[in-house]
């Protein structure tokens, strides 16, 4: 009789235990049914400036929507490199990816993409500033949804000047000028590394001196004519003359950004988050820089070039209709001004540049958006990785003295042609 | 007993001759974002380009001088090391334990490193160079002196696995052929020359091939501290079937250009057992 009791105390004792244990897995089972878990891959610190807004769309989405982000490589190329190795074989562990601008049309060739014109209308393209609006299509299709706009500046000292120079031969002269009065050692700092740096510093400059890089949809090179070595010449003149130090041809931004920072020079070319780094109480120019659209021959609008990140929904992901709610949520005009007083990242909405009290904040938002008015996309190919690597290198080769600028750019445009018919031979 | 062999062949089958196999019929095929990553046949379409493609043999050249130099210096400087470590003195396992170090160390965050010493302005190197009124010394930023600095990082780096395959060999030659030959009056230059070197031989040839057939492949050194730059002065082959397949999305040129590398160096390591085979014949006349 006790012994069968005591059975019965033993059975109901494990009966709880064992309820106990199970009930929170099987809810658990039961809400990771109805929840779509949704994940977007990002370069770290996106994914870190997202924190709040992935926190507070989950909140919004209890039950139905899970979104986490998945911080990925700081460096561009080794993000994209994690990205295409996961793409290839073919079942990606995210729903979405952030992407640089460059990457767009390639990634949409290889049909890694879904469009996005079913989530965004007209009305939301006309809410953009016009350079965000640039780069987020390939094939008449929307692949990508601009999450913060990026592009090139010319940072200049205003304790140095008054005004910032407007054409290339300002820009040297006043540099010039500075130097012999021994007040900065170098005038100009940029990026003259054999890296994609170098292909958006020459954009710039090509198109500034009136040229054209290349017109991909008519086949056309305009590395080797006249504006394309103009452009060459004059940067190379700037090392030869001692305007930027030698070693620019091995600076990327980090580089150029360090030597801008401890005032060792008149000018910077950068992007927008160089700001606050030169704000920073340990920079020898706090409170003495100001930015401007890079200089242009007169007569010739300046070109920014357009970098910008943004958000594609891959292929693969089986939640289409989630991921583009959770993109959509990413980069609405509350999610920008957020990330834009927390972290700094350029907005793409249109009215936000004019937001007071945005403009509190930062005193350079008028000068980004005339620059993004100004942001010109790189050649929009899915063959703009081998175009840009051609030209980084034969341009890299001209810094070094290695050639002369105009067989520079003939080797360039020759092997860019090469490109072209080979590819015309595979695409009918 | 041959049924035994069947789980390592299984593996070597699995791991080497598949993919081996997969990359020759790949570069018969154009397989790029062109295609939609679809592979179709090109009548060797891949060969033809890769004949012809300046910069595949511009590379080739590269790597060559690269792996050729920086295994040459190894070698030395290892068989320096092995012989110090082998001598008996007091600490002697100390420090045979910290050589091993910069083997130990991930050659990535190693690149990194060498990448900030050489910088200019401010690396070290440029600031003693200041100190010394030297002039800016410029050296990744300078095609025909940054492969130099590949070299030194790669040797650094790579030295202590050389000198350990070296002191292995150096322990296996008997004591008692050296105190023989000490008792005919020998100097130690002749111990070295007569016993050393000779029975150490074929421990410096797998030195050799091992250290060759890596360096010929090298990709991370060179891809973090140079990029392949400046002018494209420092581009490995490796680095270059890289950029094909990842940056360019183009799997057939890029497996082209591979086994077009393996093709180069299946003959540079046919060159070298054929150098080293005499080298001993020579040796053991001697």
């Amino acid at each position: 009789m006790i012994k069968r009791r005591h059975q019965a105390v033993g059975l109901s004792v494990l009966a709880f235990v064992l309820s106990v244990l199970l009930l929170p897995s099987g809810l658990y089972w039961a809400q990771a049914r109805s929840v779509e878990r949704v994940s977007i891959l990002m370069p770290a610190p996106f994914a870190d400036a997202s924190k709040e807004l992935v926190h507070a769309f989950n909140q919004q989405h209890r039950g139905e929507i899970h979104l986490e982000t998945i911080r990925g490589p700081l460096e561009t190329e080794a993000i994209s490199d994690l990205a295409i190795s996961s793409l290839l074989l073919g079942d990606a562990p995210f729903d979405a990816l952030l992407m640089d601008v460059t990457w767009l049309p390639k990634y949409a060739a290889a049909g890694w993409l879904v469009p996005l014109d079913r989530w965004f209308t007209a009305a939301d393209i006309d809410a953009l500033a016009s350079g965000a609006r640039e780069g987020n299509r390939y094939n008449n299709s929307l692949y990508r949804w601009p999450f913060t706009a990026d592009m090139g500046l010319l940072y200049w000292r205003t304790d140095l000047m008054e005004q910032p120079p407007k054409t290339p031969e300002d820009l040297v002269q006043i540099s010039r000028a500075l130097q012999e009065q021994k007040r900065v050692p170098w005038g100009y700092v940029w990026q003259g590394r054999q890296y994609e740096g170098l292909s958006c510093v020459f954009l710039e400059m090509i198109d500034g001196f009136g040229g054209f890089w290349m017109r991909p949809d008519k086949g056309e090179i305009g590395l080797d004519r006249p504006a394309g070595v103009k452009a060459t010449t004059w940067l190379r003149n700037l090392i030869t003359s001692g305007v930027s130090p030698q070693a620019v041809t091995n600076y990327a931004e980090s580089e150029a950004l360090q030597s801008f920072k401890m005032g060792d020079a008149a000018f910077m070319r950068n992007w927008p988050y160089a700001w606050a780094e030169l704000q920073k109480p340990d920079s020898a120019v706090q409170g003495k820089v100001a930015v401007t659209t890079m200089v242009a021959e007169e007569g010739v609008s300046p070109t920014a070039t357009l970098g910008s990140w943004g958000l594609a929904l891959l292929q693969t992901s089986s939640h289409q209709e989630a991921t583009a709610e959770a993109i959509r949520y990413l980069t609405s005009v509350d999610s920008q001004k957020k990330l834009y007083l927390g972290y700094g990242y350029t907005p793409t909405v249109q009215a936000l540049f004019l937001d007071p009290e945005l403009m509190d904040v930062n005193p350079i938002l008028p000068d980004l958006l005339e620059a993004l008015e100004h942001t010109k996309p790189r050649p929009q190919t899915p063959l703009y990785a081998q175009f840009s690597d051609v030209l980084q290198r034969d341009l890299n080769g001209v810094l070094t003295g290695n050639q002369s600028p105009s067989d520079g750019m003939a080797e360039a445009t020759s092997t860019s042609k090469t490109i072209l018919r080979s590819a015309g031979e595979v695409m009918p | 007993m041959t049924a035994l062999l069947i789980p390592a062949a299984l593996l070597l089958g699995l791991v080497f001759v598949v993919p081996m196999l997969r990359y020759v019929w790949l570069s018969g095929h154009a397989d790029s974002v062109l295609t939609g990553l679809v592979a179709i046949p090109n009548q060797g379409a891949n060969w033809v380009r890769l004949l012809n493609d300046a910069r595949f043999w511009q590379d080739a050249a590269q790597t060559l001088r690269f792996a050729v130099v920086s295994v040459g210096l190894e070698i030395l400087l290892a068989l320096a090391i092995a012989l110090l470590l082998d001598q008996r003195w007091r600490g002697r396992g100390a420090v045979r334990a910290l050589t091993l170090i910069p083997w130990a160390l991930p050659t990535t965050v190693m690149a990194l490193g060498w990448r900030w010493i050489f910088n200019t302005p401010y690396g070290p190197l440029e600031q003693v160079s200041g100190l010394l009124g030297g002039p800016a010394l410029n050296i990744l930023s300078n095609p025909s002196i940054s492969w130099l600095a590949t070299v030194f990082g790669d040797v650094w780096k790579t030295t202590p696995f050389a000198a350990l395959i070296l002191l292995a060999g150096l322990q296996t030659i008997p004591s008692d052929l050296y105190e023989a030959l000490k008792l005919e009056g020998a100097s130690a230059a002749t111990c070295f020359k007569r016993i050393t070197l000779p029975l150490l031989q074929p421990y410096i040839a797998l030195a050799l091939l091992f250290r060759l057939a890596q360096a010929f492949g090298v990709f991370d050194l060179i891809q973090v501290m140079t990029g392949g730059g400046p002018a494209g002065s420092t581009e490995s082959l490796a680095l270059y079937a890289y950029l094909n397949a990842m940056r360019f999305l183009d799997f057939g040129y890029s497996a082209t250009v591979m086994m077009g590398s393996f093709l180069l160096l299946i003959s540079l390591c046919i060159i070298c057992w054929i150098c080293l085979q005499s080298l001993q014949r020579r040796l053991g006349r001697a």
